[in-house]
This record gives structure tokens, C-alpha cells and sequence, in this order.
């Protein structure tokens, strides 16, 4: 009775024995690894670092690095979804939840870029504000454009540090981007879509700029020489964050990142500023 | 006893397996129940504190909700407001200017296509547009969102959208592609096919009897469908609309792409302009925001506008029941 | 016309061909019914030019970027796109879903199946599973991924996907979007089966029952292999619903276009990945890639999966009206105990 019942189901057990057949090798194998998330505009050096990471000690898993905007990594970091946020804006009071720590990883140039049928070479801070903040609607009225039309103000949405940043640096403390502008939910998007338009106009983290036409401000061309040399003043800190007591795989982690060692300056270097 | 490959059983093992057996599909059953259950009942519990902090109110409109999910995001209220505060009604506003006449091009589109299909097309034609027809049902949303996008969109606002037309509303949005009417009209393209194949199916059963009944009487064809095929066809139609509005309603991601993405609250009023202003409805906004489902008082809002959903589609579901309850009593499928 | 009993054929108008008037002359209709049918041509017309357009254009724009290459290239995200691999690892995560999703929506689906049909006690049991299928059939998809982030999120279900160092649950996995599918496709294997088992005829069950067999035995050897068209074409249904999915791809199996898998297959499974449907919308302008040439080539090669299935389902059910029947069925205009 037995065989014969074992006979009957010959199919579901073999399809069992299929199943554990490939999950065991898994199993066996599988540590957990980081997972890392937030910012977009650290995104790019976090997924080089990652796997740089995994690089110089192999049997560590590379850890995973997601996206979401800085206010999802700092949130995430928090209640535990992330082993370590990034966040490309400062901490602040009152907003971030609290009991974690901020370690400050690297600078970034914030620049704004126009479309390539635009080639502004430059902007004062006087044309910036008036620009963004809505004064000025046409290309006509700003000296330098090369074409004419309303203008297409591209902002970022609330959860971005990027946003913050460009507030904080080139509007100051008590202007707002328009809110008539298209918030655009990373730097990617909004990358895309001023190449999309002739008349937009937006501001994205320095690695985004290929593809569109990198304006200067207050005289200084928004490129890495300027940026390191300090002439350049739209620059915003990165920072990498976890929670007061976090894994010692993450410390580990983020003491390799900030240990000014040959493999992470060259990374940080190639496109943002190294500071360890 | 010829067995199917068994011994015969004793009488009150086989009374015993089959109880075993009808208590293990009635628990995939219950499981199923307990699933959808669950899911309404979870939705309801959450979406509860955003209702209950905002009233009625939560359906009218003030602030506009993508700078109330902002403050909720940054755990800072809106001055003057608690932290749930949400006004959803461009949200619905969006929802109804998208849904509502992509769902009128539809039908009568569709009923009058079928009708040609089925009754004045040469067969020949019919025969090739049929089966497109099916395959275009079936197409994934996400394909007709790729199509408005790289091809309606950027027709729409190279011919349609002009500068002028731009500097008008300047201060307040900006226009692009990406408006209520590429959303709308490509929400009816997706539409079409449904109702088109289930339209067609239904005034293929209509039995020839009564068409041939009716030109006896001397009436002409299209009298004679109007009076006989569509009345009797139309408990289908009823259903078919239904169900192509459910399908709307619950249609998140091509809609992100192509109905601008943005919460503004379209103007009837501007005019002309009112079609090319962008919009989002709101499962678009559920698709959208999903990222920061685990902060606080933003799982809250997402939760109570897919409450919203629900309950539109349990509606939908009842109008549905209530049509095939005439197909019942016609008699007629 | 009465409804189909279990001996008369479907009748679907007249078996033999009318004769029809070549054209009939409408000189003599009155205004409105001419307008009437002329308006009908000519939305015939236009919804065929629509329809074509729409074939013709995902042909034309497909086959010019797709190359073979892209199909066994793996994507390489990059911040300057364009050019950066091609769609294996989507095409990967699309078989995987709709394997995962139909292995539960089948079994669980036709067994609910069977229950309404041949068993339903008690009533009041029978008739809430109905309207909770009804209603299951009609939420949107957004819903039930957002529900499905919030029950996989929970620390007993971490299994299903993976967990950060610290302990906290993504919730994002293949297993976990593959259960949502099952759970979206369910509504349709019900019906198509449901609809099948309810035009077998009574002679059947009859003859079984006369021969001593209990209802078990019968439904195993008897009634499901009458019904085997219908069950084949409701589960390429579910198929075609799985692969057309959107939402809670995006939602449960997260944005991005790789498969990262950390440890073999099981580990494949627990992780994030991408399918065709989310590997589009990411490089449609409205996704980070922003390169329409991947976009259309994805297109095609899911239009292709679609345009298979069909035909699949289609030629299942090739010479049974009944299978036939169940493929509109499962469209859900009609789900068939309310008749």
C-alpha cells in the first residue's frame, strides 16, 4: 500500500525533491549582506564603492544599493529597513528622527543645467532667484539665452536632499523655488528631462550633468576642478547614516569608505571631492 | 466494481475521504476569503486615522496634497493643521476628468464599431479585425503608456501646445505633453478593444430569428438593430462597461506616465487650455508615493485613497451584479 | 433564447449563412438612420486604421531596435544610458513571475473551482466566496501591492525576501510579487474553470455516481479531464494577466533592472528583480534609462509573449466551444454562478 501510494504521487515528489535540490546549495552559501538606500545623487559613488567593497574582501557580500531620495534613506536608517542611509543633505533638527549618526563620506557639486540647444554660459545670483523663483517666465528676458519661449522650471520633489541643497546654497534662507515648477523625483528624471526640453531649465548633482549643458554661476563654469579648488561655491556635503548602534558589518563598512585608503580616493575623485 | 485504478472502497472510508476532500477545497476557499478579508479589513483599519483627522473635508479640496505629503514626509505640519491634514480632491478631480470621458469615447466608439463588425463589415474585414481586436485586449497597459508617450505626447504638444498657450497659465503650472487629454485619450484606445470584443460577442448571440423576424415587418437594418440586436445586447454592453470602467479606475502606471504626474487641480474654466493641463488620478498617486509607505501619517493618506478605490470598485462590482440579474430575468445571454 | 442547457448546443445565430443583400440601398431610410450608418462606418473604419496603427507601429518600432543581442545581454545601469545592454535579466524575471504566480493561481483556483461547483456548504460560505471573488476581480492592482508590501514587511514572513543586517524586512522579492500575482490571477482560473464545470453535463456526475463512485473520486477521474481545454485556457489567461502587470512589479519586486541574487536559486528568489513590464516603464521617459530604443525592443519581445499566449490559448481551445466560451468568461464581464 505504501509503494503503491508513493507511486500515486510520484510527481509531487519529485517536484519536492527539484525544489530542495536547488534551494540547498543556497541555503548553505547565502550570508546576509548591507543594503544600502536613499539619496540619488550619492547613488552612482555608493554603487562604486559597494562594489569596490566586495572587491577588497571578497567573502564579504557586496552590499545592495538602493534608490529613493535622501528623506527615505535617513528615514529607512532609522527604522531599520536600511543598514546605512545616504543622504546628500545636512542633518537637521527637528525634521530627521532622532538617535543617528551622521559620517560625512565625501562633497558634491550641485550644478544647473539647461538643454544643449541653450548653451547658457553663465548665471549671477540675481538671474538664479529671479529664474527660480518665478520672477522671470521667458528665455527672452535672460541674457545669455539662445532661444526664446516660457520657461520650463524643473524642481525636485520634498524627499530630495538635492532640493535642499540648491535652497539652501543658491537661493538662501528665505526664497522657494517656484511651486509652479515640475518636481521630478531624482536626479535621473530630472536629468532626463531637461534633455527632453529646449526651454527647461533644472539642477542635478554633478554626475548627472552629461547630456546637458552645465551652466556656471557668478562666473565660475560648474565643473571638479572648480569644485575642489573652492572657486566654485554650489557644493553640498554626502553623508552615510545609521542609527546609534548599528551592525558591525555597517561600521565596518563605513570605516573602510572613510579611511582615505588608495581604491576609495581614486573612486570619490573621478567625480566628486574627496575630503579623507 | 470496475475501479479507476483503485480497489474498491469500503463505503464509510470513501464517505470519510470524500469529507476530507470537501474540507480541504472549502479551505482553499476560506483561505482565498480570509486573504481578501484581511486585505479589506487592513485597508480600513489604516486608512482610519487620515479620515478620521480630516472629516468629509478629506474629500474637497485646500492645500495641494503633494505639499501636505511633503510636510507629512518631513514630519512638520502645514502651519495650522495637524499632520493628517489632506485634501484629496484634485486627486478625485483628476480621477473623474480621465476616467469619465475616456469611458463615454469608449462606448459609443466601440457599440458603433461592433455593430459594424458584426453586421455591415465584409466578412473578409472581419475576419482579420477580429482577432486584433482580441490580441489588442490583451496588450499590457504599460505598452499603450510607452505609445502615448513617445508618440501621442509629443504630438499633442508640438501641435496643440503652444507658446501662447504656455504663458497663459505660466504662473501657475506648466504644460507639457503629458496632460489630461493624452491620458484620456489614451485610457479610451486601451478601453476600446474590451468593450469592442465583448459588444461583438454579445450582437453575435442575438438569434437570427428575431433579425429576420424584424426585416420581415419591413423594418430597415439599422432600425432593426437598433430595436432588436442593441436592446437585446445591451445587459453586455452594461457589463462590458463596467468592466472597462473598474479597469480604468484601477489603472495606475500608464497614467503616471502619461497624464502629467502632477496633483494640479484642472480648470474647466481656462478654457481650451483646461484639456492640456496635467493631472493625476488616484491610483496614480497610490503608484507614485508607494516609497514611503513606512512614514506614519503618509501610509495613513495612501492607505484611506485606496480605501477610496475600493470601495468605487465594490460599487462597480454591485452595479455589475445588478445588470446580470436583467440578463437573468431577459432571459438571454 | 433560453439559456444553454446541458444538451443544446450554444447557439450563436444561425449555423448556416444568411443570405444577405448585397448592399442594401439606404436611399430610402430615413436622415437619422442613414446618419447612423454612416457613423458606423466610420468609426468601423477608424477603429481598424486605430488598430492597425497600433500593431503596425510596435512592429516598425521594434524590429528596428531590437537586435539579437539584447536578448542575452544582461542591463547595465548607467548614468549616461543609451547603449547599455540589453533585457536578459527582465526576460529572466518575467518567466519567473508568471511561473511562481500560476503555480499558485492554478491549483488554488481550481480547487475553489470544484468546491463551488460541486460541493458550496454551507450556502451563506458559498455565496460570501463569491462576492469576495467578485470583488477580488475588480480591485486594482496598486491596492493589492500595496497591501502585499505591508503583510511581507512583517518579521514572520522575512523569509520570503530579504533582510537588511540590522533585521529589517524589505518585503520586496520574486516570492513575494510572485504570491501577489497568484493572489491577482485566482478570479480568473475560478471562473474559467467554474464556467467549464458548470456546462458539463449532468449525465456525467449521473453515470459516476450510478456506478458507486463518491463525489472525490468523480471530480478526479471524471470531471476534471472533461474539463482539461478549459482549465489549459484558464491558466494561459492568468498567464497573460501575470505578464501584463505592472504595479506590483514596481511595487514588491522594486525598480530596478537587475537581478542581484545573493546565493544561488533560492536567493535569486528572495531577491529584487526586474521583468519586462518594470524594465519598460524604467526606460520609458518616465524611468531613470530614458532610452526609447530599449523601451520599444522590451515592447516587441512582451508583445511577442502576449500575441504567444493567445494564440496558445486560443488554439486549446481550438475545436470545444465550451473552452471557448471559458476564455470569455475569464475576462470577467460575466463570472458564471450569477446566471
Amino acid at each position: 500500500m505504501r509503494a503503491h501510494r508513493t507511486r500515486k504521487h510520484r510527481t509531487l515528489i519529485a517536484l519536492l525533491g527539484l525544489l530542495v535540490g536547488l534551494a540547498a546549495p543556497a541555503g548553505a552559501i547565502a550570508a546576509k549582506r548591507l543594503i544600502e538606500g536613499g539619496s540619488t545623487s550619492v547613488l552612482p559613488l555608493a554603487k562604486e564603492l559597494a562594489g569596490a567593497y566586495h572587491k577588497a574582501f571578497p567573502k564579504i557580500p557586496e552590499p545592495q544599493v538602493l534608490g529613493g531620495e535622501s528623506d527615505i534613506g535617513i528615514n529607512g536608517a532609522s527604522t531599520g529597513r536600511f543598514d546605512v542611509g545616504d543622504s546628500s543633505r545636512d542633518p537637521i533638527k527637528g525634521v530627521d528622527p532622532k538617535h543617528l549618526i551622521f559620517t560625512k563620506i565625501a562633497r558634491d557639486g550641485v550644478c544647473i543645467i539647461t538643454n544643449k540647444a541653450n548653451p547658457i554660459a553663465n548665471l549671477s545670483q540675481q538671474e538664479v532667484e529671479s529664474i527660480f523663483t518665478g520672477r522671470t517666465r521667458d528665455w527672452s528676458e535672460v541674457p545669455g539665452a539662445h532661444i526664446s519661449g516660457p520657461i520650463d522650471l524643473f524642481d525636485r520633489d520634498g524627499a530630495s536632499g538635492t532640493q535642499d541643497a540648491f535652497q539652501h546654497i543658491f537661493l538662501g534662507e528665505y526664497l522657494q523655488v517656484s511651486p509652479s515648477a515640475t518636481a521630478k523625483t531624482s536626479n535621473g528624471l530630472e536629468q532626463n528631462a531637461v534633455i527632453a526640453d529646449k526651454q527647461g531649465i533644472g539642477f542635478v548633482s554633478f554626475a548627472y550633468t552629461p547630456g546637458t549643458n552645465a551652466v556656471g554661476y557668478q562666473g565660475v563654469a560648474c565643473n571638479l576642478r572648480n569644485a575642489r579648488s573652492g572657486q566654485y561655491t554650489g557644493v553640498r556635503n554626502f553623508w552615510m547614516v545609521t542609527t546609534t548602534h548599528p551592525s558591525a558589518a555597517a561600521v565596518k563598512y563605513i570605516k573602510w569608505v572613510t579611511s582615505g585608503n588608495a581604491v576609495t580616493k581614486r573612486i570619490i575623485n573621478s567625480q566628486w571631492i574627496a575630503i579623507h | 466494481m470496475i475501479g479507476f485504478g483503485q480497489r474498491a472502497p469500503h463505503p464509510h472510508a470513501a464517505a470519510r475521504r470524500d469529507r476530507r476532500a470537501e474540507l480541504t477545497l472549502g479551505a482553499f476557499a476560506v483561505g482565498v476569503l480570509v486573504v481578501i478579508a484581511a486585505m479589506v479589513v487592513t485597508v480600513a483599519i489604516k486608512a482610519w486615522p487620515s479620515f478620521s483627522h480630516n472629516g468629509l473635508a478629506w474629500f474637497g479640496s485646500g492645500a495641494e496634497p503633494d505639499a501636505s505629503m511633503r510636510a507629512m514626509r518631513d514630519s512638520t505640519p502645514l502651519p495650522g493643521h495637524s499632520i493628517y491634514y489632506f485634501r484629496a480632491w484634485p486627486l478625485i478631480w483628476g480621477t473623474i476628468v480621465t476616467t469619465l470621458p475616456a469611458v463615454l469615447i469608449a462606448l459609443v466608439v466601440s457599440t458603433l464599431a461592433a455593430v459594424f463588425l458584426t453586421e455591415f463589415a465584409p466578412s473578409a474585414v472581419r475576419r482579420t479585425v477580429e482577432p486584433v481586436v482580441r490580441l489588442l485586449a490583451g496588450v499590457p497597459s504599460i505598452i499603450y503608456g510607452l505609445i502615448g508617450i513617445l508618440a501621442l505626447a509629443p504630438w499633442i504638444e508640438h501641435d496643440f501646445i503652444s507658446n501662447s498657450r504656455k504663458q497663459s497659465v505660466i504662473y501657475v503650472v506648466q504644460l507639457n505633453g503629458n496632460n489630461l487629454s493624452t491620458g484620456a485619450v489614451i485610457l479610451a484606445v486601451m478601453i476600446l478593444p474590451i468593450m469592442v470584443a465583448i459588444t461583438m460577442n454579445a450582437l453575435a448571440a442575438v438569434p437570427g430569428s428575431w433579425k429576420e423576424g424584424s426585416a420581415a415587418l419591413g423594418v430597415n437594418r439599422w432600425r432593426t438593430i437598433w430595436r432588436v440586436s442593441l436592446r437585446t445586447a445591451r445587459p453586455a454592453i452594461v457589463a462590458g462597461l463596467i468592466l472597462a470602467t473598474a479597469r480604468a479606475l484601477g489603472e495606475a502606471v500608464m497614467l503616471d506616465l502619461v497624464a502629467g504626474s502632477r496633483d494640479f487641480n484642472a480648470n474647466p474654466l481656462d478654457g481650451l487650455t483646461f484639456l492640456y493641463e496635467p493631472v493625476r488620478p488616484l491610483a496614480a498617486t497610490i503608484f507614485q508615493e508607494a516609497g514611503g509607505l513606512n512614514i506614519g501619517a503618509l501610509s495613513h493618506t495612501l492607505y484611506a485613497i485606496a480605501a477610496v478605490l475600493l470601495v468605487s470598485a465594490t460599487l462597480l462590482s454591485l452595479a455589475g451584479w445588478a445588470t446580470k440579474r436583467s440578463i437573468a430575468r431577459f432571459g438571454v445571454l | 433564447m433560453v439559456a444553454p442547457t446541458a444538451d443544446a448546443p450554444i447557439s450563436r445565430g444561425p449555423s448556416l449563412p444568411i443570405a444577405r443583400p448585397g448592399r442594401e440601398s439606404t436611399r430610402s431610410w430615413p436622415l437619422l438612420d442613414r446618419g447612423f450608418y454612416w457613423a458606423c462606418w466610420a468609426t468601423g473604419i477608424g477603429l481598424c486604421l486605430i488598430a492597425a496603427w497600433v500593431v503596425l507601429y510596435m512592429m516598425v518600432k521594434g524590429l528596428a531596435f531590437l537586435e539579437p543581442s539584447m536578448l542575452v545581454t544582461s542591463p547595465k545601469p548607467e548614468i549616461t544610458q543609451q547603449g547599455s545592454g540589453g533585457f536578459f535579466d527582465p526576460i529572466v524575471g518575467t518567466f519567473v513571475i508568471v511561473a511562481i504566480g500560476t503555480a499558485l493561481a492554478v491549483p488554488i483556483g481550481m480547487g475553489i473551482a470544484v468546491w463551488l461547483s460541486e460541493y458550496a456548504r454551507p450556502g451563506w460560505l458559498a455565496r460570501t466566496v463569491e462576492s469576495a471573488l467578485e470583488t477580488l476581480a475588480g480591485v486594482p492592482s496598486v491596492v493589492l501591492a500595496l497591501f502585499g508590501l505591508l503583510v511581507f514587511s512583517r518579521g514572520f514572513l522575512g523569509f520570503l525576501s530579504e533582510s537588511s543586517v540590522s533585521g529589517g524586512v524589505t518585503g520586496t522579492s520574486f516570492l513575494t510579487a510572485g504570491v501577489a500575482m497568484g493572489v491577482l490571477a485566482t478570479p480568473l482560473v475560478v471562473a474559467a474553470n467554474y464556467e467549464a464545470l458548470a456546462l458539463l453535463p449532468s449525465r456525467l456526475r449521473e453515470g459516476s455516481h450510478a456506478l458507486g463512485k463518491t463525489r472525490i473520486t468523480t471530480i478526479r477521474y471524471v470531471l476534471l479531464p472533461a474539463i482539461r481545454a478549459s482549465s489549459a485556457t484558464g491558466g494561459v489567461l492568468a498567464m497573460g494577466r501575470i505578464v501584463g502587470d505592472t504595479a506590483i512589479i514596481t511595487i514588491l519586486l522594486g525598480g530596478g533592472v537587475n537581478t542581484e541574487p545573493n546565493g544561488g536559486f533560492l536567493g535569486l528568489l528572495r531577491g529584487t528583480g526586474a521583468t519586462l513590464t518594470s524594465y519598460i516603464f524604467y526606460e520609458s521617459p518616465a524611468g531613470e534609462g530614458n532610452s526609447h530604443e530599449k523601451a520599444y525592443a522590451a515592447a516587441f519581445v512582451l508583445l511577442l509573449i502576449v500575441l504567444a499566449l493567445n494564440g496558445l490559448a486560443v488554439w486549446i481551445a481550438r475545436d470545444r466551444s465550451v473552452a471557448r466560451r471559458s476564455i470569455w468568461s475569464a475576462f470577467g464581464w460575466d463570472l458564471p454562478w450569477t446566471r
